[in-house]
């Protein structure tokens, strides 16, 4: 029996004169799941995030959220998802708490419930020692889990969430992830772009890969790791001169090799052992030499030549 | 959004109000009692200068209210704070956050209005120069939401449509002062020669003069001409700016 999605997208497609953000997309995200879009800066995951959340009318396809087609249940939509959006738009004029009242408004919700709700909810951020506050007087990382409140109040099923974390520091980071993982354990979906491979490594159940308005991959991360890349992954600094001289060692004895720079290169096997004593029996001179797990990062780089943060 | 609106005002309302009310009443003052001095014995049409002036002055109030509130302070919540962005992911979207804030620039409007109006009430008594002659004078709270909210629509199409801030001295200059001067405030424009009486009729300010001094003072059946014109002329521009601004916020 095939699951029912909660969101599905067809032939999604969104163009600005002339220039088009999105160039048709198909996705399915289940209930319960935390679902990614990943890509580099530009590449159309907001653009995408805005046409679920009803701030951009998507050109072409079709698009449900919740079982509602986009064209026609905004509202209904809006009742449903929760909004954390990529930029900072809390209200500077009201306080931190104010802030979650009058945005419980906007769903017509009873004061009483919204009351309580925003306080469960600034416990859940962990802020609520800053209720009186002013919103000028947080942190970027305060002012983050702030919009993340903001966003639970109705008590969404689903939680869109546009680069949560950018911007925020490790620490910060890691509190929004253990809270974006106490959601998913309640059975909410969430949906969130990132251009940072361990967040979606760690977070989602499932992503995709996205650049230039298009997906060029989908999976689980593992399964995409496994797909595209070999496990293991061994990084070679050196001069330009030997490293020229490296090139076709590494050729003949790994599964892909990236050129990322003057002067590193990078091997993909799954023998990283035997890798190495090829290339010291060749005596080229290495100066740094990094072993690592293959990542999402890697499988973006073989897909496109290009890194996710440049 | 209107209720968001008023949990702000309330913060600030003393900082507010004080300005918008004292200016008024200075124009009062100033022109109503020094120039009405010279003006002769019969005043104007017989009505004395002071009284003459007093509504004419309470209908700008109400337009520069919502003149402002429509311009400056929805801009910033536009642009600057991009308030409005965060209020179209809820079930408010950008038709009723237009609306809300026409309501809420009439509201403030009727509220600056009335304090005014009670304030040329007080001084009428005071000084023993009655200002306000006529019980139809209470209708004119509602008149002044009406107005406030006819202002409020022509400069949330202006705000629609500009890109920076300081294209506001535009509007103000080339709309709002004109209006101020030309629509009755001071000097009856009836008596002018035409298209000026005719060019007058067409402008909204006129109107609301009308509206309030008719209020004030007793009515004439003519004053059923000015409130229907207020009121078609808000209607027929009302959806312009609900257009644009949903253009604006949502690609």
């Amino acid at each position: 029996m095939t699951e029912e999605s909660t969101l599905e997208a067809r032939g999604l497609k969104k163009s600005y004169s002339g220039f088009e953000a999105v160039k048709g997309v198909d996705f399915k995200v289940f209930g319960g799941e935390c679902f990614g879009f990943l890509g580099p800066n530009g590449a159309g995951k907001t653009t995408t995030m805005k046409m679920i959340y009803g701030a951009v009318i998507p050109t072409d396809g079709e698009l449900a959220v919740a079982g509602l087609d986009v064209y026609h249940h905004e509202r209904e939509i809006k009742r449903r998802i929760g909004v954390v959006p990529q930029e900072n738009n809390l209200d500077d004029e009201l306080k931190v708490e104010e802030n979650l009242l009058i945005y419980g408004r906007y769903y017509d919700l009873p004061s009483k419930l919204v009351l309580r709700r925003a306080e469960e909810l600034l416990d859940f951020m962990q802020l609520s020692e800053k209720a009186e506050a002013t919103v000028e007087q947080l942190s970027g990382g305060m002012k983050r889990r702030l919009l993340i409140a903001r966003a639970l109040l109705n008590d969404p099923e689903i939680v869109v969430l546009d680069e949560p974390t950018t911007g925020l520091d490790p620490q910060a980071r890691h509190l929004v992830w253990d809270r974006l993982r106490e959601l998913t354990d309640e059975g909410k979906t969430l949906i969130l772009t990132t251009h940072y491979m361990e967040e979606a490594a760690r977070l989602c159940d499932r992503l995709v890969i996205m650049e230039g308005g298009l997906i060029i991959a989908e999976g689980t991360p593992g399964a995409l790791v496994d797909e595209h890349v070999s496990p293991q992954v061994l990084e070679f600094r050196t001069d330009h001169r030997s490293l020229e001289e490296l090139v076709p060692i590494l050729e003949a004895a790994s599964d892909a090799v990236e050129r990322t720079g003057e002067e590193s290169i990078l091997a993909y096997t799954d023998d990283a052992d035997a890798l190495l004593e090829r290339v010291r029996g060749s005596g080229t001179e290495i100066e740094n030499t990094l072993y690592r797990q293959a990542g999402l990062e890697d499988v973006f780089l073989r897909l496109t030549g290009r890194r996710l943060v440049e | 959004m209107w209720q968001r609106n008023i949990t702000i005002f309330r913060k600030y309302w003393k900082t507010i109000l004080f300005p918008n009310f004292v200016e008024p009443l200075l124009y009062l003052a100033a022109l109503g009692l020094g120039l009405g001095a010279f003006i002769q014995q019969g005043g104007i049409n017989g009505q004395p200068y002071v009284q003459f002036v007093a509504p004419g002055l309470l209908a700008s109030n109400a337009m520069f209210a919502a003149s402002f509130e429509s311009t400056f302070n929805t801009f910033v919540k536009l642009k600057i704070d991009k308030i409005y962005d965060a209020i179209i992911t809820t079930p408010v979207n950008a038709e009723d956050v237009v609306g809300g804030e026409y309501l809420w620039a009439g509201t403030r409007a009727a509220l600056y209005g009335t304090a005014f109006l009670a304030m040329i009430v007080l001084l009428g008594i005071v000084f023993r120069q009655p200002l306000v002659t006529s019980w139809w004078a209470l209708l004119l709270p509602v008149m002044l939401l009406a107005i406030g909210i006819m202002f409020s629509v022509m400069g949330t199409l202006f705000t629609s449509l500009i890109e920076r801030i300081d294209l506001y001295a535009y509007y103000f200059t080339l709309v709002v002062t004109p209006l101020f001067l030309l629509s009755g405030v001071f000097f009856p424009v009836d008596d002018f020669p035409a298209p000026v009486p005719q060019v007058a009729w067409f402008t909204p300010l006129y109107h609301a003069v009308n509206v309030c001094r008719e209020l004030a003072t007793g009515p004439s059946v003519g004053v059923l001409v000015d409130v229907a014109w207020i009121l078609v002329f808000t209607g027929a521009l009302a959806l312009i700016p609900v257009q644009i601004m949903r253009r604006r916020l949502i690609g």
